[in-house]
Protein backbone atom coordinates (compact mmCIF):
# COMPACT_ATOMS: atom_id res chain seq x y z
CA UNK A 1 0.00 0.00 0.00
CA UNK A 2 2.42 2.54 -1.30
CA UNK A 3 0.81 5.77 -2.13
CA UNK A 4 3.03 7.98 -4.72
CA UNK A 5 2.35 11.93 -5.53
CA UNK A 6 3.23 13.77 -8.06
CA UNK A 7 5.95 16.90 -7.55
CA UNK A 8 6.93 15.48 -4.19
CA UNK A 9 8.90 17.21 -1.62
CA UNK A 10 10.98 13.88 -0.55
CA UNK A 11 11.69 11.01 -2.91
CA UNK A 12 13.19 7.72 -1.89
CA UNK A 13 14.47 5.89 -5.20
CA UNK A 14 15.04 1.80 -4.29
CA UNK A 15 17.06 3.06 -1.13
CA UNK A 16 18.74 0.20 0.82
CA UNK A 17 21.02 0.66 3.50
CA UNK A 18 23.16 -1.62 5.68
CA UNK A 19 25.38 -1.84 8.43
CA UNK A 20 28.19 -3.98 7.71
CA UNK A 21 26.89 -6.29 5.05
CA UNK A 22 23.42 -7.02 7.06
CA UNK A 23 20.47 -4.75 5.63
CA UNK A 24 18.85 -2.71 7.64
CA UNK A 25 16.41 -0.79 4.83
CA UNK A 26 15.45 -2.74 2.04
CA UNK A 27 14.51 -1.39 -1.30
CA UNK A 28 12.34 1.74 0.37
CA UNK A 29 10.85 3.41 -2.66
CA UNK A 30 8.12 6.15 -1.68
CA UNK A 31 7.51 9.80 -2.83
CA UNK A 32 5.66 12.88 -0.21
CA UNK A 33 4.05 15.71 -0.48
CA UNK A 34 4.72 19.18 0.97
CA UNK A 35 2.60 20.54 3.92
CA UNK A 36 1.79 17.28 5.44
CA UNK A 37 2.51 16.30 9.03
CA UNK A 38 4.23 12.65 8.12
CA UNK A 39 4.59 10.31 11.25
CA UNK A 40 7.36 6.77 10.60
CA UNK A 41 5.81 3.99 12.19
CA UNK A 42 7.35 1.20 13.18
CA UNK A 43 8.73 -1.65 15.73
CA UNK A 44 12.39 -1.21 17.16
CA UNK A 45 15.30 -2.04 15.09
CA UNK A 46 12.54 -1.66 12.20
CA UNK A 47 15.17 1.21 10.53
CA UNK A 48 13.12 4.38 11.16
CA UNK A 49 16.54 6.53 12.17
CA UNK A 50 18.19 5.07 9.32
CA UNK A 51 15.76 5.93 7.00
CA UNK A 52 15.97 9.66 8.46
CA UNK A 53 19.37 9.78 8.67
CA UNK A 54 19.87 8.42 4.93
CA UNK A 55 17.68 11.02 4.12
CA UNK A 56 20.14 13.59 6.05
CA UNK A 57 23.19 11.87 3.91
CA UNK A 58 24.74 11.03 7.44
CA UNK A 59 24.59 7.08 6.58
CA UNK A 60 25.98 6.55 3.11
CA UNK A 61 23.36 4.26 1.55
CA UNK A 62 24.57 1.19 -0.73
CA UNK A 63 21.95 1.21 -3.21
CA UNK A 64 19.19 3.75 -4.53
CA UNK A 65 19.15 7.61 -4.14
CA UNK A 66 17.30 10.36 -2.01
CA UNK A 67 15.99 13.69 -3.79
CA UNK A 68 14.70 16.69 -1.85
CA UNK A 69 12.64 19.46 -3.38
CA UNK A 70 13.61 17.67 -6.94
CA UNK A 71 17.34 18.31 -6.08
CA UNK A 72 20.31 16.68 -4.10
CA UNK A 73 20.64 16.81 -0.76
CA UNK A 74 23.88 19.72 -1.35
CA UNK A 75 21.83 22.20 -3.42
CA UNK A 76 18.77 22.24 -0.43
CA UNK A 77 20.56 21.72 2.74
CA UNK A 78 19.38 24.97 4.36
CA UNK A 79 15.60 24.34 3.33
CA UNK A 80 16.18 21.27 5.85
CA UNK A 81 16.19 20.95 9.29
CA UNK A 82 17.00 17.91 11.61
CA UNK A 83 16.36 16.97 15.00
CA UNK A 84 18.54 14.16 16.60
CA UNK A 85 17.84 11.93 19.28
CA UNK A 86 18.35 13.31 22.86
CA UNK A 87 20.76 10.68 23.31
CA UNK A 88 23.14 11.50 20.70
CA UNK A 89 24.69 14.06 22.13
CA UNK A 90 26.52 15.07 26.10
CA UNK A 91 24.19 17.51 27.96
CA UNK A 92 26.77 18.21 30.16
CA UNK A 93 28.47 20.46 27.51
CA UNK A 94 29.27 23.80 28.56
CA UNK A 95 26.71 25.85 26.89
CA UNK A 96 23.41 27.47 27.69
CA UNK A 97 19.87 26.67 26.23
CA UNK A 98 20.37 30.08 24.37
CA UNK A 99 23.77 29.02 22.81
CA UNK A 100 22.57 25.51 21.62
CA UNK A 101 19.26 26.95 19.73
CA UNK A 102 21.74 29.67 17.75
CA UNK A 103 23.81 26.82 16.62
CA UNK A 104 20.29 26.30 14.49
CA UNK A 105 21.44 29.69 12.62
CA UNK A 106 25.28 28.40 12.02
CA UNK A 107 24.28 26.50 8.48
CA UNK A 108 23.07 29.97 6.94
CA UNK A 109 26.04 32.36 8.75
CA UNK A 110 28.69 30.65 7.28
CA UNK A 111 32.85 30.44 7.53
CA UNK A 112 33.88 33.17 10.38
CA UNK A 113 30.60 35.08 11.03
CA UNK A 114 29.74 34.81 14.37
CA UNK A 115 25.36 35.29 15.07
CA UNK A 116 24.29 38.50 15.86
CA UNK A 117 21.13 40.37 17.24
CA UNK A 118 18.84 38.75 14.64
CA UNK A 119 19.98 35.15 15.27
CA UNK A 120 19.39 35.93 18.74
CA UNK A 121 15.85 37.16 18.18
CA UNK A 122 15.15 34.32 15.92
CA UNK A 123 16.39 31.76 18.61
CA UNK A 124 14.31 33.80 21.18
CA UNK A 125 11.47 33.40 19.15
CA UNK A 126 11.82 29.34 18.56
CA UNK A 127 12.29 29.28 22.05
CA UNK A 128 9.25 30.89 22.76
CA UNK A 129 7.69 28.91 20.67
CA UNK A 130 8.21 25.99 22.52
CA UNK A 131 7.73 27.14 25.75
CA UNK A 132 11.23 27.67 26.93
CA UNK A 133 12.32 31.45 26.89
CA UNK A 134 12.24 31.32 30.28
CA UNK A 135 15.33 28.93 30.36
CA UNK A 136 17.40 30.83 27.58
CA UNK A 137 20.49 31.58 29.89
CA UNK A 138 19.88 28.34 31.89
CA UNK A 139 22.62 25.86 31.24
CA UNK A 140 21.51 22.84 29.32
CA UNK A 141 23.30 20.25 31.92
CA UNK A 142 20.43 22.01 34.46
CA UNK A 143 17.86 20.43 31.63
CA UNK A 144 15.01 17.73 32.11
CA UNK A 145 14.71 15.13 29.65
CA UNK A 146 11.64 16.43 27.79
CA UNK A 147 13.10 20.22 28.40
CA UNK A 148 16.24 19.16 26.76
CA UNK A 149 13.93 17.93 23.60
CA UNK A 150 12.06 20.65 23.43
CA UNK A 151 15.55 22.74 23.15
CA UNK A 152 16.54 20.74 20.21
CA UNK A 153 12.92 21.45 18.81
CA UNK A 154 13.72 24.81 18.54
CA UNK A 155 17.58 24.55 17.58
CA UNK A 156 15.82 23.31 14.24
CA UNK A 157 12.79 25.95 14.48
CA UNK A 158 15.92 28.80 14.62
CA UNK A 159 16.88 26.43 11.58
CA UNK A 160 13.83 28.14 9.55
CA UNK A 161 13.63 25.43 7.13
CA UNK A 162 11.35 24.04 5.15
CA UNK A 163 11.35 20.62 5.91
CA UNK A 164 12.03 19.12 8.92
CA UNK A 165 13.04 15.51 9.93
CA UNK A 166 12.44 14.32 13.59
CA UNK A 167 13.73 11.78 14.90
CA UNK A 168 11.80 10.62 18.03
CA UNK A 169 11.26 14.15 19.61
CA UNK A 170 8.80 13.08 21.83
CA UNK A 171 10.99 10.32 23.70
CA UNK A 172 10.67 11.56 27.35
CA UNK A 173 8.29 14.37 27.27
CA UNK A 174 5.08 14.81 28.92
CA UNK A 175 2.00 14.98 27.90
CA UNK A 176 0.95 18.39 28.28
CA UNK A 177 3.95 19.12 26.61
CA UNK A 178 3.56 16.69 23.77
CA UNK A 179 0.50 18.19 23.12
CA UNK A 180 1.60 21.66 22.44
CA UNK A 181 4.61 20.17 20.49
CA UNK A 182 2.27 18.35 17.97
CA UNK A 183 0.01 21.51 18.19
CA UNK A 184 3.01 23.55 16.83
CA UNK A 185 4.00 21.14 14.56
CA UNK A 186 0.31 21.36 12.70
CA UNK A 187 0.24 25.17 12.85
CA UNK A 188 3.77 24.93 11.14
CA UNK A 189 2.30 22.13 8.55
CA UNK A 190 -0.79 24.23 7.89
CA UNK A 191 1.66 27.51 6.77
CA UNK A 192 2.88 25.21 4.32
CA UNK A 193 6.30 23.69 5.81
CA UNK A 194 6.64 19.14 6.08
CA UNK A 195 7.58 17.58 9.12
CA UNK A 196 8.27 14.04 9.35
CA UNK A 197 8.14 12.62 12.75
CA UNK A 198 9.61 9.21 13.67
CA UNK A 199 7.03 8.27 16.27
CA UNK A 200 6.64 5.10 18.60
CA UNK A 201 3.18 6.02 20.16
CA UNK A 202 0.30 4.69 17.77
CA UNK A 203 -2.27 5.79 19.98
CA UNK A 204 -1.24 9.76 19.78
CA UNK A 205 0.09 9.37 15.98
CA UNK A 206 -3.54 8.71 14.80
CA UNK A 207 -4.87 11.99 16.63
CA UNK A 208 -2.22 14.15 14.72
CA UNK A 209 -0.80 12.69 11.61
CA UNK A 210 -2.18 13.11 8.25
CA UNK A 211 -0.06 10.52 6.67
CA UNK A 212 2.21 7.65 7.45
CA UNK A 213 5.28 5.74 6.24
CA UNK A 214 5.19 2.07 8.19
CA UNK A 215 8.33 0.73 7.92
CA UNK A 216 9.47 -2.73 9.10
CA UNK A 217 13.27 -3.02 7.08
CA UNK A 218 11.58 -3.09 4.01
CA UNK A 219 8.88 -0.76 3.29
CA UNK A 220 5.05 -1.58 4.32
CA UNK A 221 3.04 1.31 3.35
CA UNK A 222 3.23 5.25 2.63
CA UNK A 223 0.05 7.23 2.42
CA UNK A 224 -2.78 9.40 4.05
CA UNK A 225 -3.95 7.97 7.10
CA UNK A 226 -7.53 7.27 6.46
CA UNK A 227 -5.84 4.44 3.14
CA UNK A 228 -3.12 3.24 5.43
CA UNK A 229 -4.21 2.84 9.11
CA UNK A 230 -6.02 -0.34 8.96
CA UNK A 231 -5.41 -3.56 10.90
CA UNK A 232 -3.93 -5.49 8.58
CA UNK A 233 -0.86 -2.87 7.63
CA UNK A 234 -0.17 -2.27 11.26
CA UNK A 235 0.01 -6.54 11.52
CA UNK A 236 2.38 -6.31 8.47
CA UNK A 237 4.70 -3.78 10.28
CA UNK A 238 4.30 -4.77 13.92
CA UNK A 239 4.86 -8.22 13.11
CA UNK A 240 3.27 -10.89 16.00
CA UNK A 241 3.00 -8.26 18.75
CA UNK A 242 -0.71 -9.02 19.20
CA UNK A 243 -1.52 -7.62 22.08
CA UNK A 244 -0.46 -4.01 21.02
CA UNK A 245 -2.38 -4.71 17.99
CA UNK A 246 -5.86 -5.99 19.72
CA UNK A 247 -5.61 -2.49 21.42
CA UNK A 248 -4.63 -0.35 18.20
CA UNK A 249 -7.50 -2.40 15.98
CA UNK A 250 -9.63 -1.49 18.88
CA UNK A 251 -8.74 2.32 18.54
CA UNK A 252 -9.21 2.23 14.79
CA UNK A 253 -13.15 0.70 15.43
CA UNK A 254 -13.52 3.12 17.48
CA UNK A 255 -13.42 6.59 15.43
CA UNK A 256 -14.32 9.09 18.15
CA UNK A 257 -11.81 7.10 20.46
CA UNK A 258 -10.23 9.57 22.29
CA UNK A 259 -7.10 8.08 24.00
CA UNK A 260 -7.14 9.61 27.88
CA UNK A 261 -4.32 11.93 27.44
CA UNK A 262 -6.41 14.32 25.72
CA UNK B 1 63.28 33.40 45.82
CA UNK B 2 64.79 34.68 42.89
CA UNK B 3 63.27 37.41 40.45
CA UNK B 4 65.71 37.25 37.37
CA UNK B 5 65.40 37.60 33.95
CA UNK B 6 65.94 34.22 33.11
CA UNK B 7 63.10 33.11 35.27
CA UNK B 8 60.61 35.31 33.75
CA UNK B 9 61.45 34.46 30.35
CA UNK B 10 61.32 30.47 31.65
CA UNK B 11 57.90 31.22 33.22
CA UNK B 12 56.67 33.25 29.96
CA UNK B 13 57.30 30.24 28.06
CA UNK B 14 55.88 27.45 29.89
CA UNK B 15 52.88 29.55 30.58
CA UNK B 16 52.40 30.44 26.65
CA UNK B 17 53.03 26.81 26.02
CA UNK B 18 50.56 26.01 28.72
CA UNK B 19 48.01 28.35 27.22
CA UNK B 20 48.13 26.53 23.62
CA UNK B 21 47.84 23.58 25.05
CA UNK B 22 45.11 24.37 27.55
CA UNK B 23 43.19 26.11 24.50
CA UNK B 24 43.25 23.11 22.31
CA UNK B 25 43.20 20.77 25.21
CA UNK B 26 39.61 22.14 26.49
CA UNK B 27 37.99 21.11 22.65
CA UNK B 28 39.62 18.00 22.94
CA UNK B 29 38.21 17.24 26.42
CA UNK B 30 34.41 17.79 24.84
CA UNK B 31 34.88 16.46 21.93
CA UNK B 32 35.76 13.40 24.64
CA UNK B 33 39.33 12.79 22.73
CA UNK B 34 41.49 13.58 25.67
CA UNK B 35 43.42 10.57 25.02
CA UNK B 36 43.73 11.19 21.10
CA UNK B 37 46.11 14.32 22.19
CA UNK B 38 48.52 12.03 24.28
CA UNK B 39 48.46 9.24 21.01
CA UNK B 40 49.19 12.70 18.87
CA UNK B 41 51.93 13.94 20.88
CA UNK B 42 54.17 10.01 20.50
CA UNK B 43 52.91 9.55 16.92
CA UNK B 44 54.52 12.54 16.02
CA UNK B 45 58.48 10.63 16.68
CA UNK B 46 58.53 9.47 13.22
CA UNK B 47 58.00 12.58 11.89
CA UNK B 48 60.28 14.76 13.96
CA UNK B 49 62.64 12.30 13.20
CA UNK B 50 62.51 11.78 9.43
CA UNK B 51 61.98 15.74 9.10
CA UNK B 52 65.41 15.88 11.57
CA UNK B 53 67.24 13.67 8.95
CA UNK B 54 65.70 15.68 5.94
CA UNK B 55 66.80 19.10 7.39
CA UNK B 56 69.78 18.24 9.35
CA UNK B 57 68.56 20.05 12.42
CA UNK B 58 65.73 20.22 15.17
CA UNK B 59 64.81 23.18 14.08
CA UNK B 60 63.87 23.27 10.53
CA UNK B 61 60.30 23.63 9.44
CA UNK B 62 60.81 19.81 7.66
CA UNK B 63 60.35 18.91 11.66
CA UNK B 64 57.00 20.37 12.41
CA UNK B 65 55.88 19.62 8.71
CA UNK B 66 56.75 16.01 9.47
CA UNK B 67 55.28 16.14 13.12
CA UNK B 68 52.45 17.47 11.69
CA UNK B 69 51.92 14.63 8.89
CA UNK B 70 52.35 12.09 11.43
CA UNK B 71 49.49 13.69 13.71
CA UNK B 72 47.11 13.92 11.17
CA UNK B 73 47.71 10.25 10.24
CA UNK B 74 47.45 9.25 13.83
CA UNK B 75 44.39 10.90 13.96
CA UNK B 76 42.95 9.13 10.74
CA UNK B 77 44.46 5.95 11.73
CA UNK B 78 42.24 5.92 15.13
CA UNK B 79 38.97 6.95 13.01
CA UNK B 80 39.80 4.29 10.53
CA UNK B 81 40.49 1.41 13.19
CA UNK B 82 37.15 2.55 15.26
CA UNK B 83 34.50 3.02 11.90
CA UNK B 84 35.39 0.48 9.62
CA UNK B 85 37.88 -1.88 11.47
CA UNK B 86 35.72 -1.63 14.53
CA UNK B 87 37.76 -1.30 17.46
CA UNK B 88 36.66 0.11 20.73
CA UNK B 89 38.47 3.90 20.55
CA UNK B 90 40.51 3.05 23.51
CA UNK B 91 41.92 0.22 22.03
CA UNK B 92 42.56 1.88 18.55
CA UNK B 93 44.70 4.99 20.32
CA UNK B 94 47.01 2.49 22.29
CA UNK B 95 47.21 0.79 18.74
CA UNK B 96 48.02 3.40 16.89
CA UNK B 97 50.14 5.05 19.07
CA UNK B 98 52.61 2.58 20.23
CA UNK B 99 53.27 1.09 16.20
CA UNK B 100 54.19 4.80 15.14
CA UNK B 101 55.96 5.53 18.27
CA UNK B 102 57.81 2.17 17.87
CA UNK B 103 58.25 3.02 14.44
CA UNK B 104 59.93 5.95 15.11
CA UNK B 105 62.71 4.36 17.96
CA UNK B 106 63.61 2.11 15.26
CA UNK B 107 64.63 5.01 12.40
CA UNK B 108 65.81 6.56 15.44
CA UNK B 109 68.18 3.54 15.21
CA UNK B 110 68.74 3.26 11.96
CA UNK B 111 69.60 7.15 11.62
CA UNK B 112 71.76 7.42 14.70
CA UNK B 113 74.84 8.05 13.23
CA UNK B 114 73.48 11.14 11.01
CA UNK B 115 70.58 12.38 13.94
CA UNK B 116 71.64 14.02 17.14
CA UNK B 117 68.40 13.01 18.52
CA UNK B 118 67.21 10.01 21.17
CA UNK B 119 63.58 9.10 22.22
CA UNK B 120 64.51 10.79 25.53
CA UNK B 121 64.92 14.66 24.53
CA UNK B 122 61.65 14.33 22.90
CA UNK B 123 59.68 12.23 26.05
CA UNK B 124 60.96 14.29 28.53
CA UNK B 125 62.18 17.95 27.55
CA UNK B 126 63.78 20.45 29.37
CA UNK B 127 62.91 24.08 30.16
CA UNK B 128 65.45 25.19 32.07
CA UNK B 129 68.10 25.28 29.12
CA UNK B 130 65.62 27.48 27.49
CA UNK B 131 67.99 30.84 28.05
CA UNK B 132 71.29 29.57 26.95
CA UNK B 133 69.64 28.32 23.85
CA UNK B 134 69.51 31.29 21.71
CA UNK B 135 68.22 32.56 18.68
CA UNK B 136 71.34 33.65 17.24
CA UNK B 137 70.51 35.95 13.23
CA UNK B 138 73.23 35.35 10.51
CA UNK B 139 74.96 38.47 11.73
CA UNK B 140 75.48 36.68 14.95
CA UNK B 141 72.89 38.92 16.31
CA UNK B 142 71.49 37.83 19.24
CA UNK B 143 67.76 37.41 19.33
CA UNK B 144 67.36 35.88 22.97
CA UNK B 145 65.70 32.17 23.85
CA UNK B 146 64.53 30.45 20.55
CA UNK B 147 61.60 28.31 22.38
CA UNK B 148 60.34 31.96 23.65
CA UNK B 149 59.39 32.94 19.84
CA UNK B 150 58.69 29.06 18.80
CA UNK B 151 56.16 29.26 21.74
CA UNK B 152 54.77 32.33 20.68
CA UNK B 153 54.15 32.02 17.52
CA UNK B 154 52.45 28.72 18.27
CA UNK B 155 50.19 30.35 20.97
CA UNK B 156 49.50 33.14 18.22
CA UNK B 157 48.50 30.38 15.51
CA UNK B 158 46.33 28.59 18.46
CA UNK B 159 44.68 31.54 19.56
CA UNK B 160 44.24 32.89 15.81
CA UNK B 161 42.66 29.13 15.24
CA UNK B 162 40.21 29.03 17.88
CA UNK B 163 39.06 32.81 17.48
CA UNK B 164 38.41 32.06 13.78
CA UNK B 165 36.63 28.44 14.23
CA UNK B 166 34.89 29.37 17.90
CA UNK B 167 31.37 28.42 15.95
CA UNK B 168 32.16 25.93 13.90
CA UNK B 169 34.51 24.06 16.94
CA UNK B 170 31.58 24.38 19.27
CA UNK B 171 28.69 23.10 16.85
CA UNK B 172 31.26 20.11 16.23
CA UNK B 173 32.17 19.38 19.57
CA UNK B 174 28.32 19.23 21.09
CA UNK B 175 26.61 17.66 17.96
CA UNK B 176 28.59 16.66 15.33
CA UNK B 177 25.83 14.61 13.45
CA UNK B 178 23.72 17.84 13.23
CA UNK B 179 26.72 19.60 12.27
CA UNK B 180 27.18 17.73 9.14
CA UNK B 181 23.96 18.15 8.29
CA UNK B 182 23.83 22.04 8.71
CA UNK B 183 26.95 22.02 5.82
CA UNK B 184 29.76 22.44 8.10
CA UNK B 185 32.55 20.19 7.84
CA UNK B 186 32.88 18.27 10.49
CA UNK B 187 35.96 16.15 9.50
CA UNK B 188 37.76 19.05 8.15
CA UNK B 189 37.55 20.74 11.79
CA UNK B 190 38.19 18.18 13.62
CA UNK B 191 41.54 17.45 11.31
CA UNK B 192 42.38 20.85 11.81
CA UNK B 193 42.25 20.65 15.24
CA UNK B 194 44.49 17.47 15.30
CA UNK B 195 46.78 18.90 13.17
CA UNK B 196 47.19 22.20 15.30
CA UNK B 197 47.55 19.36 18.30
CA UNK B 198 50.46 18.05 16.65
CA UNK B 199 51.61 20.93 15.68
CA UNK B 200 52.08 22.53 18.86
CA UNK B 201 53.31 19.12 20.51
CA UNK B 202 56.02 19.16 18.17
CA UNK B 203 56.74 23.37 18.79
CA UNK B 204 56.21 22.54 22.85
CA UNK B 205 58.75 18.70 22.98
CA UNK B 206 62.12 20.69 23.56
CA UNK B 207 60.96 22.75 26.46
CA UNK B 208 58.24 20.54 28.55
CA UNK B 209 58.92 16.52 26.11
CA UNK B 210 55.92 14.74 24.77
CA UNK B 211 54.39 13.34 27.70
CA UNK B 212 54.41 16.24 29.84
CA UNK B 213 52.34 18.22 26.69
CA UNK B 214 49.50 15.50 27.18
CA UNK B 215 49.24 16.79 30.80
CA UNK B 216 48.71 20.67 29.55
CA UNK B 217 46.10 19.39 27.01
CA UNK B 218 44.33 17.61 29.64
CA UNK B 219 44.50 18.46 33.38
CA UNK B 220 43.85 22.70 33.24
CA UNK B 221 41.05 21.60 31.06
CA UNK B 222 39.44 19.18 33.39
CA UNK B 223 40.65 20.95 35.88
CA UNK B 224 38.42 24.04 35.17
CA UNK B 225 35.51 21.96 33.68
CA UNK B 226 34.89 21.13 37.41
CA UNK B 227 34.34 24.07 38.29
CA UNK B 228 32.31 26.07 35.63
CA UNK B 229 29.69 24.97 32.81
CA UNK B 230 30.26 27.94 30.57
CA UNK B 231 32.56 27.60 27.76
CA UNK B 232 33.63 31.30 27.66
CA UNK B 233 34.51 30.81 31.18
CA UNK B 234 36.51 27.51 31.00
CA UNK B 235 38.63 28.47 28.43
CA UNK B 236 38.77 31.48 30.35
CA UNK B 237 40.02 29.81 33.46
CA UNK B 238 42.48 26.87 31.63
CA UNK B 239 44.08 30.03 30.65
CA UNK B 240 44.11 31.61 34.32
CA UNK B 241 45.45 27.84 35.36
CA UNK B 242 47.71 27.75 32.65
CA UNK B 243 49.48 30.65 33.84
CA UNK B 244 49.50 29.88 37.46
CA UNK B 245 50.60 26.13 37.05
CA UNK B 246 53.57 27.82 35.32
CA UNK B 247 54.76 30.37 38.09
CA UNK B 248 53.82 28.14 41.14
CA UNK B 249 55.84 24.98 39.30
CA UNK B 250 58.77 27.35 38.75
CA UNK B 251 59.27 28.55 41.86
CA UNK B 252 58.37 25.31 43.30
CA UNK B 253 61.35 23.41 41.10
CA UNK B 254 63.53 26.59 42.23
CA UNK B 255 62.62 25.91 46.02
CA UNK B 256 63.35 21.92 45.53
CA UNK B 257 65.77 22.54 42.66
CA UNK B 258 64.01 19.63 40.70
CA UNK B 259 62.49 19.70 36.88
CA UNK B 260 60.53 22.61 36.19
CA UNK B 261 58.10 20.85 33.73
CA UNK B 262 57.76 18.45 36.22
CA UNK B 263 56.94 20.59 38.66
CA UNK B 264 54.77 22.49 36.51
CA UNK B 265 52.48 18.91 35.97
CA UNK B 266 52.80 18.41 38.94
CA UNK B 267 50.95 21.56 40.52
CA UNK B 268 48.56 21.19 37.89
CA UNK B 269 47.57 17.56 38.99
CA UNK B 270 47.26 18.66 42.49
CA UNK B 271 45.36 21.30 41.58
CA UNK B 272 43.01 19.04 40.05
CA UNK B 273 42.64 16.70 42.65
CA UNK B 274 42.23 19.34 45.27
CA UNK B 275 39.44 20.96 42.74
CA UNK B 276 37.48 17.20 42.54
CA UNK B 277 37.97 16.97 46.40
CA UNK B 278 36.55 20.34 46.81
CA UNK B 279 33.60 19.81 44.24
CA UNK B 280 32.53 16.22 45.06
CA UNK B 281 32.59 17.69 49.22
CA UNK B 282 30.06 20.32 48.07
CA UNK B 283 28.26 18.68 45.04
CA UNK B 284 27.08 15.69 48.12
CA UNK B 285 25.87 18.64 50.60
CA UNK B 286 24.51 20.65 47.46
CA UNK B 287 22.59 17.82 45.70
CA UNK B 288 23.05 14.61 47.32
CA UNK B 289 21.62 15.00 50.39
CA UNK B 290 19.47 17.75 49.61
CA UNK B 291 17.70 16.51 46.65
CA UNK B 292 14.93 16.02 49.60
CA UNK B 293 13.87 19.15 51.38
CA UNK B 294 15.20 20.32 54.73
CA UNK B 295 12.02 19.71 56.84
CA UNK B 296 12.18 16.17 54.78
CA UNK B 297 15.52 14.99 56.34
CA UNK B 298 14.36 16.18 59.56
CA UNK B 299 11.28 13.53 59.72
CA UNK B 300 13.29 11.13 58.34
Amino acid sequence: MITQVKSPILEIHDLTVSYDQSPVLWNVDLSLPSGKLIGILGPNGAGKSTLIKAIMGLVDPSGGYVKLFDKTLEEVRSRISYVPQRESVDWNFPASVLDVVMMGTYGKLGLFKRPGKKEKELSMESLEKVGMHGFANRQISELSGGQQQRVFIARSLAQNADLYLMDEPFAGVDMATETAIFELLQEMTAAGKTVIVVHHDIYSAVNYFDWFIMLNLHLVASGPKETVMTEDLLRKTYGGKLNLLTKVSDLIRQKEFNPLKN
Amino acid sequence: MSFDQNAFLIIITAAMIAISCGLLGVFMMLRKMSMTGDAISHAVLPGIVIGFFVSGSQRGLEVIIGAGILGILATLMIDWLRRKARVQLDASIGITFTLLFAIGIILINLLAYKVDLDQECVLYGEIAYLPIDLWLTKSGLNMGPRILYLSLLNLILVTAFIILFFKELKVTSFDENFSKVIGIPAGLINLSLMSMVSYTTVSSFEAVGAILVVALLVVPPATAFLWTRKLKLLIQLTIVLGIGISIVGYYLAYLFDSSIAGMIVSVAGIAFLASALFKSKSFLSRFGTSRQPESLKKIV
